[in-house]
């Protein structure tokens, strides 16, 4: 107990030191930002039924943490279930933005709170073929429980999904998706019928520092 | 009956006597008092005649007397009483057995040896088989693609049927239950010196019932059918025999469908018929050559409509299957202890089916052979092959190795493998299905490119799908290979007195090439194009137990359990590899699930097991019984988000099925009987409006009174 706490001791030294350090540099780290946005509204204004998806995307920003209508200054985005980022290339649909950034995205498979670190390695952008997040049950961030009369015709998020992007200006962030329900219902109380699709509730811890490939 | 081996002849009067209810004499060598049992012979296992016991394999039989005890009057009713077997109902309607935690699609269903067919989504619905006129039911599991070829993966189950009987004797019966169930039979049958005729009429109907009272269409829907079956025999002399025998079901059901999400209701009707023409020759050579010479031809058709409101025709629906197979047969007996069987077939099928862009057609030539030895006293081997060629998929070769070896009279041990096929049906090689209310497309693989193409040319495909369009034809380059098992069995048998008897049987059957629907292609409304490919590996492992006791001359107790292992290994390898999550619903939090987390494959118990008990006062002519019927729970589908059944789903929980029977003869030839199926009302009904599934579709409780008179 007594080193336990010597050591936890010494470990506070060292952090103190090294923010002290940081400040010599002018560098000073920004605590990193952990974030939840409910009913996040991803309209889908066409298509369907023989016809692609049609409509504007609702674009996400992290910096500021909020929902944006700017052409540039924003990295993610929604319609429907799809997910793009700013990064990559178009696939051409109506509605959807061009991509002026240097976004980019991975599915980590792990819970949350640990995924800790960015592998840069596994970073994939946005190609006529692909996003980056697979727009696909159980390929990408949820799952669907199938059609009716036999499925519950719900979109469900994969547990143990963690959306892991690169801002379109080379910062990080993670995101779990907590419902695309609007209010965010219990999950075993969702009917298709009666709840609100395509409103995301979603965590996200955001690295505002420039280079920090860690959420802690 | 078609599958009579020559010297089914010498042994009629025997078979038939130990199981007919006119039981008199009993013209039996054995010296046991407890022939019945003793007697109990098959043909299924090696299409030869053989006790139940001697049969190195896992087999059951039920009997006519056990259907009658029961007074069962499908298929599906009899067969979930038996350990292991459960019928379960599919999605298009029909109820399929599960053998061995493998799905009906794998389970070959015969009628006097020869196939049952009609199968539009892969399940061979058991409710088309009345039990009135089945004298025998036999089952054998594990894979038997060795004599059976095609679809024996799983196991076959044979409904045998009776042969005429010296004399003219007959049977009326009917059966009035809940549901406005009327079952009415009519068995008749004449024999005189070289000339045997049997005819069989029933007539089912119902008003169907309803777990689902949040839609308007009902779980089944009002229904009546009809079956006649009729067979033929000539003796020519001692040694040749002529059989003649056909069969026609038709079923009519109205058919009612609901738009989900509008509301509205189309009533239409669906018309179903199955006829079955079989013509064979048995003749013996001599003492050691007996040949038979089978033709058989079936066809089963189906028509559904739906109408609108206004009376137009909203959808119609046809499938028209035609099954030819001539075979030749031969039985060459060295001596008591070498016995070769061979075979040799031709089978020709055609489909014409809605939403098939082409009538496709199957070829089939096959051969097959077995040999049956003794080589010391106390062991009995059978080894088999079967060689199927085919016009469309890969030839195949099933070959198949059993021993029995009887330690004591009272103890034998059974081994097995075996290897078992399904192969790609039409349906998987040459669908072209758009569904007109959602949109999406399923595509047989053979058609699949092709369409794929049209449907890129002509722009129904996403920018995406169309620029991957190469790699995903690309998918399509190998031939779609028939699903395929490799099964062992371990068992023995004990039987320490005349009254009682105990089984345990290990099995384990591996399946590969699984032929899975997943989607290739993303149509530009967003809906997505499916198609067929061999992707799962899965296991099915288990153990079953059988035993009964004859307490006295007036009880007797039988119990079984089955324990069941089913799961897809590749499912099983992403537990292990800890790609698989759960989210904790209070705290949004999700947490990591380990191998043991992972339940298995749907739709199927891990503990299923059953008990009866059955009363004969042969004094006063009267007799009952009292059966359960007990399965653990089951998953049903991924309830949870992350794609796999886990414990942490929603399950259907355990449940347990009681039955009760009272039959009384009077003036010896009218037989009253009274009963309670279900005594205690299990149902699963749909809870919620978001609750689509019915998993059991088990009806509720059903009383009954059944009469019958022998003439």
């Amino acid at each position: 107990m007594r080193k336990f706490k010597f050591l936890s001791l010494f470990a506070l030294l060292t952090i103190l030191i090294t923010s002290c350090s940081s400040d010599d540099d002018g560098q000073t780290l920004v605590p990193i930002e952990s974030e939840q946005i409910t009913n996040l509204f991803a309209d889908i204004t066409g298509g369907g039924m023989g016809q692609p998806d049609e409509g504007p995307f609702t674009k996400f920003d992290f910096e500021s943490g909020s929902i944006t209508t700017s052409d540039t200054d924003w990295d993610i985005a929604f319609r429907s279930t799809a997910i793009i980022v700013n990064g990559g290339t178009t696939q051409g649909t109506v509605g959807e933005p061009e991509r002026n950034g240097n976004a980019a995205a991975y599915v980590a498979e792990d819970t949350f709170a640990n995924v800790t670190e960015v592998d840069e390695s596994l970073f994939r952008q946005d190609s006529p073929t692909e996003l980056a997040i697979i727009r696909a049950s159980g390929m990408g961030w949820y799952t669907y429980t199938g059609p009716p009369p036999f499925g519950t015709n719900l979109i469900l998020p994969t547990p143990g999904r963690v959306l892991v992007f690169r801002t379109r200006d080379g910062k990080y962030a993670k995101v779990s998706i907590d419902s695309y329900y609007r209010d965010n219902p219990p999950e075993d109380q969702l009917d298709a019928l009666v709840n609100e699709p395509r409103y995301y509730t979603f965590d996200y811890v955001y690295q505002p520092n420039e280079g920090v490939t860690t959420f802690e | 009956m078609s599958l009579n081996k020559n010297y089914f002849c010498i042994y009629f009067l025997l078979f038939f006597l130990s199981y007919s209810q006119a039981q008199e004499t009993k013209p039996v060598k054995k010296d046991s008092t407890d022939t019945e049992k003793l007697d109990e012979v098959l043909i299924t296992a090696t299409r030869t005649i053989r006790q139940l016991s001697t049969v190195p394999l896992p087999v059951q039989i039920i009997t006519r007397k056990q259907i009658q005890a029961i007074n069962s009057v499908r298929l599906t009713d009899l067969l979930n009483e038996y350990t292991g077997l459960i019928t379960v109902p599919d999605f298009g309607g029909g109820e399929g057995i599960q053998l061995q935690g493998l799905d009906s699609q794998y389970v070959l269903i015969l009628l006097d040896g020869v196939p049952l067919v009609g199968r539009s989504a892969g399940t061979l619905d058991l409710n088309r088989v009345t039990v009135g006129n089945i004298k025998q039911l036999e089952i054998v599991k594990g894979p038997s693609s060795a004599l059976y070829g095609n679809e024996a993966l799983g196991g076959v189950v044979n409904i045998i049927t009776a042969d005429p009987i010296e004399g003219f004797s007959g049977d009326i019966s009917h059966r009035l239950s809940t549901f406005n169930n009327n079952d009415t039979n009519l068995n008749l049958s004449f024999k005189e010196e070289n000339f045997g005729i049997t005819a069989f009429v029933n007539r089912f109907s119902s008003d169907g019932y309803d777990l689902n009272p949040f839609n308007q269409t009902q779980t089944v829907e009002p229904f009546k059918t009809f079956t006649i079956f009729s067979k033929l025999t000539y003796d020519f002399n001692d040694d040749t025999r002529l059989t003649f025998s056909g069969r026609y079901f038709q079923n009519d059901q109205d058919n009612v469908g609901e738009n989900v999400s509008t509301g509205e209701v189309f009533r239409g009707e669906s018309k179903e018929e199955d006829l079955n023409g079989t013509l064979l020759l048995n003749h013996t050579f001599n003492e050691k050559w007996k040949g038979q010479l089978e033709f058989y031809i079936s066809n089963y058709n189906t028509i559904e409509f739906l109408n609108d409101d206004v009376g137009d025709n909203f959808t119609q629906s046809e499938f028209d299957q035609y099954f030819i197979r001539p075979e030749v047969r031969a039985v060459y007996t060295i001596n008591k202890n070498n016995e070769f069987v061979l075979g040799a077939g031709y089978t020709k099928e055609t489909l014409d089916r809605t939403n098939f862009s082409i009538s496709p057609e199957f070829n089939s030539p096959y051969l097959y052979g077995q040999y049956d030895f003794n080589p010391i006293k106390k062991v009995n081997i059978i080894a088999g092959f079967r060689y199927d060629s085919h016009n469309v998929y890969t030839d195949q070769l099933s070959p198949k190795l059993a021993i029995q070896y009887d330690i004591t009279k009272k103890l034998s041990l059974k081994g097995s493998l075996g290897y078992g096929y399904k192969a790609p049906d039409f349906r998987q090689l040459f669908l072209d299905f758009t569904n007109s209310l959602v949109g999406y497309t399923v595509l047989g693989y053979n058609v699949a490119p092709q369409r794929l193409q049209d449907l890129a040319d002509n722009g129904f495909l996403t920018a995406g799908s169309i620029a991957n369009l190469p790699n995903i034809l690309s998918m399509f380059n190998e031939d779609l290979q028939a699903e395929s098992s490799v099964g062992i069995n371990i068992g023995a048998e004990f039987k320490p007195t005349n009254s009682i008897k105990a089984s345990i049987n290990f099995f384990r059957n591996d399946v590969s090439n699984l032929i899975d629907v997943i989607p290739v292609a993303q149509r530009s409304n967003g809906q997505n194009v499916f198609s067929y490919f061999n992707r799962n590996e899965v296991y099915f492992q288990g153990l079953e137990l059988n035993s009964s006791w004859a307490v006295n001359k007036n009880f007797t107790i039988s119990g079984g359990y089955q324990y069941l292992i089913a799961k897809d290994k590749e499912e099983k390898q992403d537990f292990e590899d800890g790609r698989v999550f759960g989210r904790d619903q209070s705290t949004g939090l999700d947490f990591q699930l380990d191998k043991n987390d992972y339940f298995g494959l749907p739709g199927r118990a891990r503990h299923l097991g059953n008990s009866k008990l059955f009363y004969k006062n042969i004094k006063g002519n009267f007799d009952a019984n009292l059966r359960v019927q007990v399965s653990g729970k089951q998953g049903f589908m991924d309830t949870n988000g992350n794609g796999y059944v886990d414990n942490f789903d929603d399950f259907l929980p355990s449940y347990a099925i009681w039955d009760i029977a009272l039959n009384k003869t009077f003036f010896e030839n009218y037989r009253m009987s009274l009963g309670v199926d279900n005594l205690f009302d299990f149902t699963d009904p749909i809870s919620n409006p978001n609750d689509n599934n019915s998993i059991t579709q088990i009806p509720g409780r059903m009383y009954y009174a059944r009469i019958k008179v022998n003439f």
